[in-house]
């Protein structure tokens, strides 16, 4: 009976072949659309909540002062402190976007130990003052700093004072083994930040401080105890764990999960409508066909299983098709919305849910014409026009 | 005398049509013997083709005793009376009713998937059939491949492949050229001849119906007369 069932699909290869291509594109977008939920939430999930991140009070926008680091540190179980200064700069064209971060070198790695450089790359980036690393993604999309060594960015926050672009010499490539860290992100050195910035006249303040914590430590009292000590001071603080910060980060995007679920849902529903009408139009050409199996001494059940079965060999090829195209463009859709959603990956869970819901839009979608299959007299059937 | 194959009994069937009930065979009596071949003849409407489906289990009378092959057709239902016409009913309709998709050893070999056959002996059943059918050489042929006289022979060695006791043919030469029509009468009286199948044709045509052993006659529902008759192929 399987080869019925195969060739009455291959009888009608055009409109076989949209259907199956139509489920795989949906699924294809479900996947990807669903991994950059799991994306969003991984980062959050992976984010700790024994490191702390203290920005302004006002807004993550709001820049708090310098001296404020040492006194951080001083507090009763922070291990190390790293201050974070968005650069905002550009390569080449604005088109180029990623993020730069001016750091503190040393303690950044030991803030972020899932920060992963070879030696010769951390001892550049710990001594050479114009040094820089970048995630591994990021240096994929731009091979030629590879070759040359150089990075020149244009200041578009903070200009440099001779007017051209900061000249940065990359040390090496970070990769981060943690979803809350992403592998699109360049970082330089603070020292050069701040020193450079005198030219100008200025003096940085600092975006955000992040905080690693002594084993065991108290972070509810550590947490008070930083927003305490500068509620009089020119600039108040908040005080959050990494999780928290990420959280709310993630939440002036507005609600993008659910807004992704709705779109994702969305296309499930256009193609399983798509799949119905296909079958349906199957499953009054094969009437006839129905009539002579049912002639011939097959009952009821295999008239439902020949019509169920196409809807799921249908919509199960096109499933394969589009969990396939996922997992095949899976880096190159990284690099691609790698700025938006960084880290993004496509969990398993994610293709099995795919490979689920093909099975549920198959069973269906052949539903319908399956039950038609099975309730329909078998004289009546033979009277039907075959196809 | 033979046994009976058939024994029909106050055979009734109404159909509702329009809000009318139409009265297709009105409290019929009948009895056909196993191992004959009847020709079954009436107008249009007299209820031939209702009596051919009803006797092949594709259909369910409204009152009545209907014994085929042994066995009270009317008390089966549902996968039971599937079962039934597997085993002991091979049909032949007038627009030969193959399945398009399939080649010609294909639609001989599905009513052999219901039997315990393993792939192998389903096969070689299959190509034995079609060769009884003269068709040995166009098994993997689809049936748009086919003429029409090829297609019927395909469709009785279907109808065959099983070894049913039974053969029914809803005017198996309706929509054929007089010379492809010939060569499945003879068919047909061969498989009644050699192999000993009952065989109950359907017709509108003397020319068919010489063949059978025996004539029966219905009119609106209703036995008409029964003739015996030498068939020509066997004279």
């Amino acid at each position: 009976m399987f080869k019925l069932v195969l060739r009455n699909l291959l009888g009608h290869p055009i409109r076989s072949a949209i259907t199956a291509v139509s489920v795989g594109v949906a699924l294809f977008l479900v996947c990807i659309l669903t991994s950059i939920i799991t994306t969003l939430q991984s980062g959050l999930a992976a984010a700790s909540s024994t490191r702390l991140v203290v920005m302004s009070s006002i807004s993550l926008f709001q820049d708090i002062p310098l001296s404020y680091q040492e006194r951080i540190a001083s507090v009763d179980g922070i291990a190390s402190v790293v201050k974070w200064q968005w650069f905002g700069g550009y390569y080449k064209s604005q088109e180029n976007f990623f993020g730069q971060f001016a750091v503190d070198p040393e303690r950044m790695f030991e803030v972020y130990p899932e920060v992963k450089v070879d030696e010769a790359t951390k001892q550049k980036f710990l001594t050479q003052r114009n040094a820089c690393i970048v995630g591994w993604q990021l240096a994929a999309e731009f091979p030629e700093w590879q070759e040359t060594g150089k990075i020149p960015l244009t200041g578009a926050l903070f200009p440099h004072p001779s007017g051209g672009a900061w000249d940065f010499e990359l040390a090496g490539i970070y990769r981060s083994e943690a979803a809350n860290f992403d592998n699109r992100t360049m970082f330089f050195r603070w020292d050069l930040f701040e020193e450079t910035l005198k030219g100008n006249g200025d003096s940085p303040g600092v975006g955000v401080y992040v905080m690693s914590l002594d084993p065991g430590a108290d972070v509810e009292r550590i947490r008070a105890e930083v927003e305490t000590m500068f509620e009089n001071g020119p600039a108040t603080v908040r005080c959050d764990t990494e999780s928290e910060f990420t959280r709310q980060f993630l939440s002036m995007l507005g609600d993008i999960p659910m807004f992704l679920g709705w779109i994702g849902a969305g296309v499930l529903v256009a193609i399983l409508l798509g799949a119905i009408n296909a079958m349906l139009m199957a499953g009054r050409e094969q009437t006839h066909d129905i009539g002579i199996l049912k002639a011939l001494g097959f009952t009821d059940g295999a008239a439902f299983g020949v019509l169920i079965a196409q809807s799921l060999v249908l919509c199960l090829a096109g499933g394969a098709f589009g969990v396939g195209l996922a997992a095949l463009l899976e880096e190159g859709i990284a690099l691609a919305i790698g700025s938006a959603f960084p880290g993004f990956f496509i969990e398993t869970t994610t293709y099995i849910g795919a490979g689920v819901a093909s099975l549920l839009v198959g069973l269906a979608a052949g539903a319908i014409p399956a039950w038609n299959a099975l309730r329909v007299n078998c004289v009546e059937a033979l009277r039907a026009k075959g196809a | 005398m033979s046994e009976s194959m058939i024994r029909v009994r106050g055979l009734t069937k109404r159909y509702e049509r329009g809000g009318e009930t139409l009265t297709v065979l009105d409290n019929l009596n009948l009895e056909m013997e196993e191992g004959r071949f009847y020709a079954l003849m009436g107008p249009s409407g007299s209820g031939k083709t209702t009596l051919l489906n009803l006797i092949g289990g594709l259909d369910t009378a409204d009152s009545g005793e209907l014994v085929v092959a042994g066995e009270d057709v009317a008390q089966l239902s549902g996968a039971d009376l599937a079962a039934w016409r597997a085993a002991n009913v091979g049909f032949v309709f007038q627009g030969f009713n193959l399945i398009p998709v399939l080649t010609a050893r294909e639609n001989v070999e599905l009513p052999l998937k219901l039997t315990p056959l393993s792939g192998a002996q389903r096969r070689q059943q299959a190509e034995t059939a079609l060769k009884l059918v003269g068709l040995g050489d166009r098994m993997d042929h689809r049936p748009r491949q086919l003429s029409g006289g090829q297609e019927q022979r395909v469709a009785i060695a279907r109808a065959i492949a099983t070894d049913p006791k039974l053969i029914l043919a809803d005017e198996p030469t309706g929509d054929l050229d007089r010379k492809s029509a010939e060569q499945v009468l003879d068919l047909l009286g061969r498989l009644n001849r050699e192999f000993k199948k009952t065989i109950l044709m359907v017709t509108h045509d003397p020319h068919a119906a010489e063949r059978a052993q025996s004539i029966v006659h219905l009119d609106k529902g209703q036995l008409g007369r029964i003739e015996h008759n030498q068939p020509a192929a066997a004279r």
